[in-house]
This record gives structure tokens, sequence and C-alpha cells, in this order.
């Protein structure tokens, strides 16, 4: 199908639609009130068409960006004909293809001339969402009505005007309302922002033409996606990856993929075990957010990224009621880092057994800590999730080595940590440590990127720490024969320390009180390494010891290298025994 | 002889310009190709062009030169290329890594590339020495500085012959002691290596950005230092009257010793010139918010100037580096007359951010380069002149531009070369005005409020098209616009800037006697340094601001705070200012939220005597300044259509003439394409006025 789209007024057309998705994302984060959006950047936003179909997928959060094309379908159908200009709708519901209930989302209509022709979407982590426990996360509940609120598709604006009894009835079920206020206002600036500009648009080229270039801009992801696929042998590939029990003790979960690839079609089939009592389920719209980023690690398809990339990709989650496609009234606020990413791995090692060359490391899961207590200085509690202890090694890839502290793998790199001087400026704590982790990135020809480790100690008072995630257990997989020995470094921990003295090291998600001269260390895990470590050059390992990446007995043991203590020079002969020793 | 003269020299990366104003207020405008390699052979050159068209020798003409500025790329360039010094750098125990961990962050625009590399680091892992020392928020001692660990990181550095040291802690900025006693232990056991300190260079919160700052600092220092001395030794061969001053990134001027010192403020100053001399030649005919736009050779850069004010960046990503100090707020766009064109595999059309720079070139230029550029694109169209450019001195050869856009754009998008070419002009354009939109509507500005003000030579043959297609009405060319960030540097000033932390609440219980205080500080060492370069009182001019948020908030927002003395009385001032601000920025404001202060900054100004310009001498103009007419390919809608133009010797246009477009002015060093319903006038101050005359459909 080719229509008749002026080449050049393609490129304009798309050039705009990038940059309104960037003013779209500084608007939110420069006037955003809670640190999740202005520090953190844990938003995204996005532009969908009338028919609704998603027409740029920003490259924000990717756990956010999957669930919003069917998501905004689902919002669409829901008012019918009863969508109008001026509307503002608001949606989180994880069981109507949200992603978790934190996660709110703002859809504005745009109209032109009387006619809707576009959707701007923006959605963000909100600090609180209600229930029991700040911040969101209760580990306790087993139903997914004791976590917080569920929003169901609701008009916050009618015809521009505000309902000002639905907006306060959602403040006042929130935490923090002065914050949830002006990230509400930041929310609404993001989306209008985007209005105007597409409207701007419009005015200069007409609808016509302007739908005309997004169709093929459309058609031209689907292309790109295609040509990959083609590009990948087929066949039925077939893999699984193990969810460590991070304490909840349901035991190690298995989640499978199953990917089938005929011509340019690919249709992927995921199963999983029935659903716990416990709030790692996950929900269609965020397990096709996790399907969608293990097909996009594999694929490292070129921009324009839209919904015309999946095209010819079919999703079955497997039956309902089960860990990655589950139904009322399964908790599930943990899964848009656990199991969202054990489920991107499926996706992405079923998808290495097609073409091993193309696949990438797996990046460090998420594994970090919420700090909670006093603070003396304004006589104020504090709770705050820290970011910087999520800061995970990114996988290698064909190419390179992984980036170091680039992670998690469920945000790939749009997550900023903070600076250590603004930390200690809004909490009473000294952070003595926030630096790269010797051997923590997987063993490979190009190396798994280094973890980090984040070290906190209490001033004046006691304080809570509550450690979440996984990664504890197994370490993040490598790519295309990559492999580790050592694999203890690569893994994520919480060391418990009186000084600099460890006293206690915990591999389960726990909470902890320490006081005064007690420090906790969030490690977290490296990425996975690609290819044979064996291949590496021995140099490259020598210059990674000596730049502390690696140690001197890991360049032996997962890389067969020895590395002289001396000047770090390779000692070949020595080298040339261990790798021939190791095949 | 008892002529007086300025010289702005702006070396850039292509072409080395410079501007030689005399005290009747005339001005000249040089250009010849720059010498990276050897600077001063480039500035010999120039001399060389001023003695032949005025007849004045170097020595003479340096005799009588009361200001001599020079801009450099030299600090960019070695950025670019990572050509700076080798790097060791002490931190806190604990803390060595913030420069690779860079918050946490990849860049948005590659996340799903697996072959976008991170960025190079400045300091090898191995050369980042932990110092067992630490300072507390509240500047007390926690852990005391273990000297030990310098004298050991200093033997370590020694041994491998390391350039400069960066010497960054945690919270230096609150308690500089730690560093200041580092740095004394640093250059007692290394004598001639550079040292950059963290207080020092930014006395700011944020470890990270600070120790990245300290770190360029560190980078840049020596091969600034190299170049100041070779420069200053050319100057001081012909007997130079005055001392060569050079232009810092913040858009003032500093002596040899404080630029080598602060080598940071190096890195990107020649486009930082822009905004003062486009506001100096919009001043007459009343226009006070403007945007210069500067398209050279390689890059395109924008700035934004209101009312003589100018963006300020702070805490921004410079290739890549995270850059704390204050700079005029300059976006850079790979989109330069050698951008070069492609398309891709996909049969989209891209237009740079690869250059062919100086060699290989434009096609058109014969030099090697074979690749379409911007340039040929322009040629293609009939915006340049087919036989030459530089008036007459670069030959053009247009059917290389037109074999080079036929091949590598027409043949993959199945289209004509006209229309191949027009699509290289208009993606272009379409860059462009996203790099106007980041100084404007991202910074709270409507674009269409504002003129704009053309620099660089291939900003001509695009201005108009840009304006219309940002829905700006009223544009500036001035003849020099070529030259024109050399042009600005002789109507600047000396210009320091001091900064100091200051966590502070602010309402009734500030203690601004304190604040006072620390600004007097400030602004001591400051008034000293101006004094020895020679400014008395009057000439000093001092300019407060304080960075302020809302208790809670990230990001602040820098509030000028006056040249007086600070008072409680000023606090609803302050707070009033602060709003509005935040309003213009971020679309609303919260007066009844508390704020607080972060940092405090004293810009010292060391005033240079105003210069006044001579009314343009049109003399030599007359009745008839068409010189040719041209068939060119103008834009109607998506079509680019043949039509034939007149075109103007610039040289000959009368003061007060209207010219309606389409037509082509033609001047020495640029060419202005003014599309259908635009009008230019030659204002007297020599520049040319262009408005947009078609009604403007709602």
């Amino acid at each position: 199908m080719k229509r008749n789209v002026d080449p050049i007024t393609l490129a304009v057309v798309r050039g705009v639609l990038e940059t309104t998705q960037r003013e779209m994302t500084l608007t939110l984060e420069k006037t955003a009130r809670s640190s999740v959006f202005n520090v953190a950047h844990d938003y995204s936003n996005a532009i969908f068409n009338h028919r609704p179909e998603m027409i740029l997928q920003g490259q924000d959060i990717p756990i956010h960006l999957g669930s919003m094309i069917p998501a905004m379908k689902f919002v669409a159908q829901y008012f019918e004909d009863g969508i109008h200009e001026g509307d503002v709708i608001y949606h989180n519901d994880p069981v109507n293809m949200g992603s978790h209930i934190l996660d709110c989302c703002m859809y504005k209509p745009v109209f032109y001339q009387g006619e809707l022709v576009f959707w701007t979407v923006c959605k963000g982590h909100v600090t609180d969402i209600g229930g029991p426990v700040p911040a969101g996360y209760n580990p306790d509940a087993k139903e997914i009505y004791a976590e917080g609120l569920r929003i169901p598709p609701v008009k916050f604006w009618d015809k521009g005007v505000m309902r000002k009894d639905v907006v306060n009835f959602y403040l006042a079920n929130v935490r923090s309302r002065r914050d949830q206020e002006g990230d509400l206002r930041a929310q609404l600036g993001a989306v209008t922002v985007g209005e105007r500009n597409l409207i701007a648009l419009l005015d200069k080229y007409g609808v016509q033409t302007v739908r005309d270039c997004i169709d093929e801009l459309m058609d031209m992801a689907d292309r790109h996606m295609r040509e990959i696929i083609r590009s990948v042998p087929d066949g039925t590939y077939a893999a699984s990856a193990v969810l460590e029990d991070a304490g909840h003790g349901f035991g190690d979960i298995t989640i499978s993929a199953s990917v089938t690839i005929e011509g340019d079609e690919c249709a992927i089939a995921i199963s999983s075990p029935p659903q716990i009592p416990y709030f790692i389920n996950s929900y269609e719209g965020n397990s096709i957010s996790g399907v969608y980023l293990g097909l996009m690690m594999f694929t490292q398809v070129d921009p324009p990224y839209n919904e015309g990339l999946y095209r010819c990709i079919r999703v079955d989650l497997g039956p309902k009621g089960t860990l990655v496609n589950a139904q009322e009234p399964a908790p599930h606020v943990n899964c848009t880092t656990t199991p969202m990413e054990t489920l991107a791995d499926a996706v992405r090692l079923a998808l290495e057994k097609a073409a091993p060359e193309r696949a990438v490391g797996s990046w460090g899961h998420a594994s970090g800590i919420n700090i909670a207590g006093f603070d003396a200085r304004n006589n104020e509690e504090y709770v705050t999730m820290v970011l910087a202890s999520l800061i995970s090694g990114a996988g290698a890839t064909a190419h390179m080595d992984g980036w170091h502290a680039c992670g998690p793998q469920c945000c790939f790199g749009a997550l900023t940590s903070g600076d250590v001087e603004i930390l200690e400026y809004s909490y009473p704590i000294v952070i003595h440590r926030y630096g790269l982790v010797q051997d923590s990135g997987g063993a490979g020809k190009y190396r798994g990127g280094c973890a980090t480790e984040w070290e906190v100690e209490p001033i004046g008072h006691e304080m809570t720490v509550i450690s979440f995630g996984e990664g504890r257990k197994y370490p993040s997989i490598g790519a295309n024969g990559a492999r580790s020995h050592m694999i203890d470094s690569k893994l994520a921990r919480i060391d418990l320390k009186a000084g600099e003295k460890v006293t206690e090291t915990l591999r389960k998600n726990v909470v902890l009180q320490i006081q005064d001269g007690q420090r906790v260390s969030a490690i977290n895990p490296g990425g996975g390494g690609w290819g044979s470590p064996f291949e590496r050059e021995p140099e490259r390992v020598a210059d990674d010891v000596r730049n502390g990446f690696v140690s001197f007995e890991a360049a032996r043991q997962d890389y067969g290298v020895a590395v002289s203590e001396e000047d770090f020079s390779v000692l070949v002969e020595e080298t040339r025994q261990l790798r021939a020793h190791a095949i | 002889m008892t002529q007086r003269y300025r010289i702005g020299i702006d070396t850039g990366g292509t072409f080395t310009d410079f501007v030689l104003a005399d005290d009747s207020g005339r001005t000249w405008l040089f250009k010849v190709e720059s010498t990276p390699e050897r600077p001063t052979q480039a500035l010999a050159e120039g001399f060389r062009q001023i003695q032949a068209t005025l007849g004045i020798g170097p020595a003479d003409l340096l005799a009588a030169t009361e200001l001599a500025v020079n801009g450099t790329t030299i600090a960019l360039n070695a950025l670019i290329q990572h050509a700076g010094a080798k790097v060791g750098l002490l931190a806190t125990a604990g803390h060595e890594d913030s420069l690779e961990i860079r918050l946490g962050q990849k860049e948005q625009g590659y996340r799903y590339d697996p072959t976008y590399p991170p960025p190079r680091m400045l300091v090898e892992r191995f050369l980042r020495r932990p110092v067992r020392e630490r300072i507390v928020g509240d500047g007390s001692i926690l852990t005391p500085l273990n000297e030990n660990d310098v004298v050991e990181a200093c033997t370590f550095f020694r041994e491998q012959g390391v350039e400069a040291v960066a010497i960054s802690y945690v919270w230096s900025s609150i308690n500089p002691f730690h560093e200041q006693r580092t740095a004394e232990i640093v250059r007692e056991l290394l004598p001639g290596v550079y040292v950059s300190v963290g207080s020092d260079v930014l006395p700011q919160i944020r470890e990270y950005t600070r120790t990245s700052t300290a770190v360029l600092n560190a980078y840049l220092g020596p091969c600034i230092e190299r170049y100041v001395k070779e420069v200053d030794g050319f100057f001081a061969e012909y007997g130079a009257a005055a001392r060569l001053r050079y232009f810092q990134s913040n858009g003032g001027m500093a002596s040899m010793e404080a630029f080598a010192r602060k080598a940071v403020y190096a890195v990107n100053s020649g486009p930082a010139a822009a905004p003062r001399a486009g506001t100096f030649v919009a001043r007459p005919l009343g226009l006070e918010k403007i945007i210069t736009v500067d398209m050279g050779g390689t890059s395109f850069d924008v700035a934004l100037c209101h009312s003589g004010r100018t963006n300020i960046a702070k805490n921004v990503d410079f290739l890549r580096y995270r850059l704390g100090i204050p700079v005029i707020q300059v976006e850079m766009l790979g989109a330069g007359g050698g951008s070069i064109a492609s398309v891709d595999r996909y049969g989209m059309l891209h237009v740079g951010p690869r250059s062919a720079g100086v060699a290989p070139g434009p096609a058109c230029y014969r030099r090697g380069g074979e690749l379409p550029t911007v340039t040929d694109a322009n040629v293609v169209l009939g915006y340049l002149n087919p036989q030459a450019l530089l008036a007459g001195r670069l030959p053009i050869d247009a059917e290389a531009a037109r074999k080079a856009v036929a091949e590598h754009i027409a043949a993959p998008l199945g289209v004509s070369v006209d229309k191949a070419a027009y699509g290289v002009f208009r993606v272009v354009n379409s860059n462009m005005v996203a790099g106007i939109r980041r100084v404007s509507v991202e910074r709270g500005y409507d674009p269409r409020d504002f003129s704009l003000v053309a620099a660089g030579g291939a900003t001509g043959a695009h201005i108009t098209a840009l304006a219309r297609e940002i829905g700006i009405r009223s544009v500036l060319v001035p003849k020099l616009a070529s030259g024109l960030c050399a042009f600005g540097q002789v109507l600047s000033d000396v210009k320091y800037s001091y900064m100091a932390a200051c966590p502070a609440r602010l309402d009734e219980r500030t203690d601004f006697l304190r604040i006072e205080w620390m600004f007097q500080d400030l602004e001591a060492e400051g008034i000293r340094r101006l004094q020895r370069e020679g400014f008395s009182d009057e000439d000093i001019r001092i300019e407060r601001s304080l960075d302020i948020r809302y208790v809670g908030q990230i990001h602040e927002c820098t509030v000028p705070a006056g040249m007086g003395r600070l008072a409680p009385e000023m606090l609803p001032l302050l707070r009033s200012r602060f709003d509005r601000i935040h309003q213009r920025l971020f679309t609303y404001c919260e007066p009844d939220s508390p704020l607080e202060i972060v940092n405090l900054e004293s810009t010292l100004y060391g005033v240079t005597p105003e210069f006044k310009v001579a009314p343009h001498d049109d003399s030599g103009a007359d009745d008839d300044p068409v010189i040719a007419h041209r068939q060119v390919h103008l834009g109607q809608g998506d079509a680019a259509v043949p039509m034939t133009v007149p075109v103007y010797d610039g040289t000959r246009i009368r003061c007060g003439q209207a010219i309606l477009g389409p037509a082509l002015i033609e001047e020495p060093t640029t060419t202005i394409l003014l599309e259908e319903g635009w009008q230019a006038v030659l204002e007297p101050n020599g520049v040319y006025r262009l408005t947009d005359q078609w009604v403007r459909s709602v």
C-alpha cells in the first residue's frame, strides 16, 4: 500500500512529533513536585491518532509504554461517542490495561475543526495512591483492594470544565495532597502542550497530509520490524527464566516464553504458574509491556517508534488467573519490576535461541531500599524510595560492554538517581559510599556493566530500611555464550554493617531498624555479558583490572587471563595455559 | 597617528574573523581560514589582510589598539577530539565514581541503540584516588583529612605522568577547608601540574556537577595555558600596548591569568558573544527582544536576549559532560553549511549532524568533498552565487553541487534534483526551528514576540524561510553578520562570576546580614582582581543573584537580587520576582509556599567604554544596485518553483531603500535570500531590516 506522501514533508512531520513529545516531557519534569517525577523521571508521554493507535512512543520508561497501547483503546471504547473537546480522562486500573495503580495516566483528546484527531497521553508514577502503606507498596495485601485506589476511566475535566467533585474525591483518597495536586497540574500541562503543538501542525499541513505522513511512519516502523523478524530463521523457540523467591515463601517461579517465527510474523506465547496472594502478579497491560521490552531488547530496531512496530507480533499471555495474566482480586503493585523483568528475560532468551548473535545481555533487575524515619531538623516524618539504590549495570551487546550504572532493566536508563548532597540535605543521613562494584559485571567477550553500591547511616535517629526487588540469587543472564564463574559478586545483596564491618548479609526482602553507627549497604546486580569471556582480548581484561572493574582473581576465573600485579600487563604464557585448560 | 582601535578576533572551526573598529565608529571585517594546528598562523594572516586593506602594519596597529579580544574554539576542539590533559582526581573515599555513574542515566534518544557508547571518561578510573575525609551538610568535619592519602596519590600521579589534578570532595562547597589543604599539598609535591579545585571552580551544592566541572577545568587547563602563552607571545612580539583579553562562555572577557586558571569558562566561548552584538544592532531600531541565529560551517548556534539579558544555563550537559558554571545558553545544533545530507536505508532524509567541515568541505568547493551539504543544496537552488563566494575568493562549482545532490538525495528519493535540494533546505530549517524553540518556548518565551538577528555567513540564505516557519515577522541581517561574534567581543565587558553555596530558608527569620557578608566576601576578591587589571571603581559594576526554589523542589530559579545591600525589606520583592519567574518558566506559581535559597552568585563587570557606530557610508551607492537576474527555486508548499529574481549588490544599496522579495542581496561575506512577501530596508547602522509583509492568516 503506497500512499502519495512527500518524503520531505514526512521528515518535517516526524521532527515535529518528536519535538512535541520532548516538550511534553520537559513540562512534566520541570513542574512536577514529587521526587519520583522530578528527580527520578518516572513518567512517560505518547501521542495517539484518532483510531486510536500510538503514533509516537517516547523513549521514556518501557514499562509504561507497552500497556498504554491497549489502555488507550480501552479508555476510548469506554466512553464510545461521549468524548468531547476539552475532556481530560484519568485512569490507572490494572484490571483494565493499566500498569500498576501508582502509574496514573492522563488522556486528552485533541479536536480539530470539531473532529477528534489525536490523543495526547501522559503517564506518571505518583507519590502515593492511598491504601494502608505510604507510597503504595503493601507486601501484606492479599487482594488488589487492599493496595490502594483503583481509578477506572473517569473524566477529570468535562468539555473544558474541571469536575471539582471528582478531582476532590481522588485527592481525598491519597497522601501528600499538595504534591499530588502539583503533579496533576504538571500532567495537565504536558498533555496541553502536546495538544497545542499538534494543532499548529494541522494548521500548517492540513489533516489529510498529516494523517498520510503518520500512516507512512507507522508503515515504516512495521517494515523495520518485519525486516528483522524475516531475518530470523522460521521455527519455534522456547526458553524460561526463573524468578527467585525473595522472601515471600511461595518458592521460585518459572516463567516460560515460546516464540514462533513464520516469515515476517512472530507469535509470542507465555506460560506462568497460577497467581499467588502476594503483590507480584501482573495483569494484562503490564505483561504486554514486559513482552514488548524483551522484544525491543532483542530487535534493537531503529526509530521511528510507534504502534506499527507491533503489527506483526501476536501475544498470548496464557490463561487468566496465572501470574502474568492475573485476574481480580490478585494483588499486583510490585509488578512493574517483579515479575516484569523476568518476563522480559524469558522473551529475550527465547528470541536469543533463534539468533544468538543479535541478543543482548540482561540488565540488572530492580533491587533497592526504601528508608523512613523522623527528621529532627524540621520535626517531620520522612519516607522515600531511594532511587540511587536501584542503579544497576546494563547488559553487554554484540558491539560493546554494558554501560555501568544504568539499570534497572525495567527503566532502561531512563531513571535518575540524584546527587548525594541533595539526598543528605533532604534526609538526616550520611551516604558513605556511592560507587561501582568490582566484579559485578557479567563476564563475556563484552562485559556487563558494573552495579552500584549505596551505603547509608542515619544521623541522630532510628531509621527503618525496607528492601525490595530481587536479583540476589540468580545473576543477570548473559547472551550468546556469556558465563561467569564468580557468581557471588554479580548478585545483589544488602549488607548490614557496624561502622565499616559487615555484620550480616541479607538476600531477602526484609524490614530493618538501624541506629547511628550502623549502616546499610544496598548492592544491586551488574549486567549480563555477551559472548564467551575467553574470547575477550586479554589486554582489555588487563585494562579492566587496572581500573578495578575486575579483580585479579576474577580475571583468572572468569576470563582465563593472568594479569601481572606489578604493572597490569598480561602474563601471556600463563594466560594461554589458563584458556587452554578451560576448553 | 591619533586613531585608536579595538580588535575582536573570533577563532572558529572554519574561519577566523577579525573585526576592527576605530574610535570614529567605523568597522571592518576580515576573514581568514583557521589554522587549528598553529593558531598564530591565522593571526598573522589576518594582520596581513588588514595591512593590505588599510595600510597599517601589525606593530603600528597594536600600538594604537586599546582593546584586543580573542574568542577561541580551542577548548571546544580539545573536548570534541578528546585531546585534553591526562587528569588525576582526588575524591572523598567512597565517592570516586560519581563521574562514571552520571546519576545513573543514559541519554534520551539512544535507549535502544546497542552501539551507543557511554561518554568517554575524562579521568580513567585508576587515576581517581580515594582520600579519607568527610564533611557533612552543616559543614562540620565527620572524618578529618588523611593527608597521607593525598601524599600517596601524588606519588602515584607523578609516576603516571599526570598533567592536571582535580580535587573534589563531598560538601566542599559548604566547607572548603579539606580541599584547600589538599591543593596546598598537591602544589608542593607536583610543581608545574595544573590544579583544579571543586570549591574554587564551582562552589555550589551537587557533588556530581561540581566534580564534573572541576574535572573539565583540569582537562582543558593545560591546553588553554599553552594556547594563551603562544598567542600572548605573538602579540608581545609586536609590542602590543594593551594586553590581549580572552572571551568566555559567560559572555564576558577575562584576563590571560583568569582565563587559564578557570579554563572551563573557555568551553564554548565564541557564540556567547552573539547576544551582545545582536542587542547592539537591534537597540537603535527599538527592538529589545532578539534571538541570534548563527549558522556557520559546521554548527548552528542559537541564543535569546531580552532587554539586554540573556538566558543563562547552569547544570547542563555539554557534549555529554555535566557543566555547572553559569554560561550563556547557546543551543548548538549540527546544522551548518557543511552539514551533510543523506537518505537512510528506509528512505528518510536526514541533514547533519555529520559535517564535511572545511576539509573535505561541500562538494561545490572542489576540495575533495563528494557528499551533498546544505551549501550544495543552496547552490543548486540558486540561493548562493554559482560562480564564487566571499567576494570572488571562494570559487564554486555548481555542477559538482548538482551531481552530489542528484546522486545521494534525488536518486534514492526518486525526485528531481531541484526538489531534493529543496528538501535538504526544508529539513535543515526544520532542525533549526527545533533549536530556536529550545531557547524560547522551553524557557517560557513565545518566539513570535522576538526578532531574529542573523550571524554567520550561511544564515542569510535561510533566514526568511526560518522566520516564516516559526512565525517571526521581523529579522535583522547586519552587513557584519558573518563576523558578528567577533564584533560582539569588542563591545563586551570583563566579566567574572563568583558563587557560594548558601542553603537557607527564605523568610522573616533569614539571617540577611550573614548573606550580605557572604556577598561582600565574594565581591572583595573580584574588585581586587578588576583593580589589578586597571579598572577604576566607577568602571566596576556588580550584579547579584540568588538561586531560589519552593521548599521540596529540585530545580532552582535564578532571581536577580539587585546591586545594593541585601536587607529584610527586600523579602517581598524577592518573593514576587521568584513567583513571576516560576510562572513564566513553569506556567504556575504558588505565592503561599515557603521558599529556600540554595546558592548565591555575584557577577562583577569591568566596564569598557561604550562603542558608537558611525552611520553607514553609502556614498558608493547608486540608483540601480541590481547586478543580475538569476533563476532560483522558491518554496510553494511542498514544491520548489523556478522563478527569476533580481540580484542586488549590497555594497551599492542606499540607506532607506526598500527591496522587495523575491530577491537576493549579495554582500561580500553573506548572501540574503528574501522570499516572497519579505521587504528589506538598509538602516543607517548598517543593518538590513527585514519585515514579513504577508498578512497572517489566523
